[in-house]
C-alpha cells in the first residue's frame, strides 16, 4: 500500500515537473517576442493618433518608433487620477513646426472592466485641443453594444474637440441632453454625439469621455504648469 | 474506415457536446454574443481539444487511476498556457481578439470530459478524430448560437447587415438571450433525436411484422 502511494505520487511529480519545464521553456522563448509585439501595437496606435485628416502623419514614423522604444521602460505607472479616469506614464511629447503634440494613455471603468484609450492633444502654446483618440482595449464591453466603440467612425465622434469644449468637460450627448446636435456641432461644445450610432450603450463612451477629461486636467493643471509657454 | 468517419461526425448532431451532452456551458453562454466570437471560441477550443486528446491518449497507460484527474488537468492547463504564449508572441492581432477566451478553455469541461470519457480509453488516432469531431460540433453549436443572438440582437451575422435596427432586441445579446436561445436550440436537437428514434422503432416494428407475416 505504501509502495503504491509512493509510486503514484512520484508519477504525479514527474508529470508536473515535465509540465513546469516545458512551460518555462516556452516562456523564455516567447518573452522577448511578446514584448516587441506589445511595443509594435503601441507604435501602430501612436502613428494613428498622430495622423491628420488628410491621412498624413504629423510626426515621422522613425521619430515615433525611437521615442516609444526609449520610453518603454517607464510604461504603465499611474501618474494622475481624478477618481474616474486614470492617466498612465509615460507622456510622449512631439513637436512639428512650433506645434506640440502630447500623447497620453490611460483607462477608465466601462461596463465590464477598464476601457484603455490612447489620445493625442495638440498645443500651439496657447490653445490645448484634443487631436485624436484610439481605443486600445474594450474586451470587457458588451459585443453589439459597448464594443461598438471599436468602430473607427464611432471613435471619430470623440475628436477633434477645441479647448472651449475640453474646459467645459467632455460629455456624451445623452448626459448633456443635447441629442439634437449634429456630430460636428456637438464637438465644438465638448459633447460627444454617439446616441445615434451606439444606441443603448452609454457606459462605454462615458468611460472614454471621463478618461479624456482626466487627461485634459492632468495636462492643463500639472504637466503644462511651470512655464511651458 | 466508415467507423472512423463516424468518430468525427457523431459530435455534430447525435452526440453534440453543447445541445445533447450539455457540456461546456460556461464559455457557451458567455462568449456567444456574436457569430464571430462563437466561431473564435470554438476554433480555439478545438485546437486545444485535439492536442489534449492526443497527449492524454499517448500517456494513458502510464497514468495511475487514482491521480488521473490531476494529471489531465496539468496536461490541459499546460497546453492552454503554451498556446496562449505562442499566440501572444507570434499572431498578436488574433490573440487580441481571442485573448479573452483562451484562459477560459482550461475550465471548458468538454476537454476534461473527452479526456476522461474517451481519450483515456482509446488509441491516439481515434482520440484525435474524436477531438476533431467534438471540436467541430462545439464550434458549429457556438457559431449557430452566436449567429442567432447576433441576428436577433443586432440585425447582423458576422457583422454583415441582414435587417434594420427596428427589429433589434437587446436582450438577445445580454445574458438572458443566451439562455433563451440555448433552451430553444436544445429543444430542437432533442426533437430531432426523438423523431429519429421513433422512425427507427417504426422501421424495426415493420420489419418484425414482415418477418412474422412471412412465417
Amino acid at each position: 500500500m505504501k509502495k503504491e502511494m509512493l509510486k503514484t505520487s512520484l508519477i504525479l511529480t514527474a508529470y508536473t515537473l515535465i509540465a513546469g519545464i516545458s512551460l518555462s521553456l516556452v516562456y523564455t522563448v516567447t518573452q522577448s517576442r511578446i514584448g516587441s509585439a506589445e511595443l509594435e501595437n503601441i507604435i501602430t496606435a501612436m502613428k494613428y493618433v498622430l495622423t491628420d485628416e488628410n491621412g498624413n502623419q504629423v510626426i515621422p514614423s522613425t521619430e515615433i518608433e525611437k521615442t516609444v522604444t526609449e520610453k518603454s521602460g517607464e510604461m504603465g505607472n499611474v501618474i494622475y487620477t481624478d477618481g474616474v479616469g486614470t492617466v498612465t506614464s509615460p507622456v510622449y511629447e512631439y513637436e512639428n513646426s512650433g506645434v506640440k503634440y502630447y500623447v497620453l494613455s490611460g483607462y477608465a471603468p466601462g461596463y465590464g472592466g477598464n476601457v484603455v484609450t490612447m489620445a493625442s492633444f495638440k498645443y500651439d502654446g496657447d490653445e490645448l485641443s484634443l487631436y485624436a483618440i484610439k481605443v486600445l482595449d474594450y474586451s470587457q464591453e458588451t459585443p453589439g453594444l459597448g464594443a461598438k466603440i471599436a468602430e473607427e467612425d464611432n471613435q471619430k465622434r470623440f475628436y477633434p474637440i477645441p479647448e472651449a469644449g475640453l474646459s467645459a468637460g467632455i460629455k456624451v450627448d445623452k448626459d448633456a441632453g443635447k441629442q439634437s446636435l449634429s456630430p460636428e456641432e456637438a464637438k465644438k461644445q465638448g459633447v460627444v454625439k454617439v446616441s445615434d450610432v451606439m444606441t443603448g450603450a452609454t457606459i462605454t463612451p462615458r468611460a472614454v469621455s471621463n478618461l479624456l477629461n482626466a487627461m485634459y486636467k492632468y495636462l492643463r493643471e500639472e504637466y503644462l504648469q511651470g512655464g511651458a509657454d | 474506415m466508415s467507423s472512423r468517419w463516424k468518430e468525427v461526425t457523431k459530435g455534430i448532431i447525435s452526440e453534440n457536446p453543447t445541445y445533447v451532452q450539455v457540456l461546456g456551458m460556461c464559455p457557451t453562454l458567455a462568449t456567444t454574443t456574436s457569430a464571430e466570437n462563437g466561431l473564435g471560441m470554438g476554433l480555439a477550443a478545438t485546437a486545444v481539444l485535439i492536442m489534449s486528446n492526443v497527449v492524454i491518449s499517448a500517456i494513458r497507460k502510464t497514468v495511475p487511476e487514482k491521480v488521473r484527474i490531476p494529471i489531465f488537468i496539468t496536461v490541459i492547463a499546460t497546453l492552454v498556457t503554451i498556446v496562449d504564449l505562442l499566440m501572444h508572441a507570434y499572431i498578436y492581432a488574433l490573440w487580441k481578439t481571442l485573448g479573452l477566451f483562451i484562459p477560459l478553455i482550461t475550465v471548458n469541461c468538454i476537454i476534461m470530459g473527452r479526456a476522461e470519457a474517451y481519450a483515456s480509453k482509446n488509441g491516439i488516432v481515434d482520440s484525435l478524430l474524436d477531438g476533431l469531431g467534438m471540436g467541430l460540433g462545439f464550434t458549429l453549436s457556438l457559431t449557430l448560437l452566436g449567429s442567432i443572438r447576433e441576428l436577433l440582437g443586432n440585425g447582423t451575422i458576422f457583422g454583415i447587415k441582414v435587417w434594420g435596427k427596428a427589429f433589434n432586441m437587446f436582450v438577445m445579446i445580454l445574458p438572458p438571450g443566451a439562455f433563451l436561445t440555448l433552451g430553444l436550440l436544445a429543444a430542437l436537437f432533442a426533437t430531432i433525436s426523438i423523431k429519429k428514434n421513433e422512425k427507427a422503432k417504426k422501421k424495426a416494428n415493420q420489419q418484425q411484422a414482415q418477418k412474422a407475416g412471412e412465417q
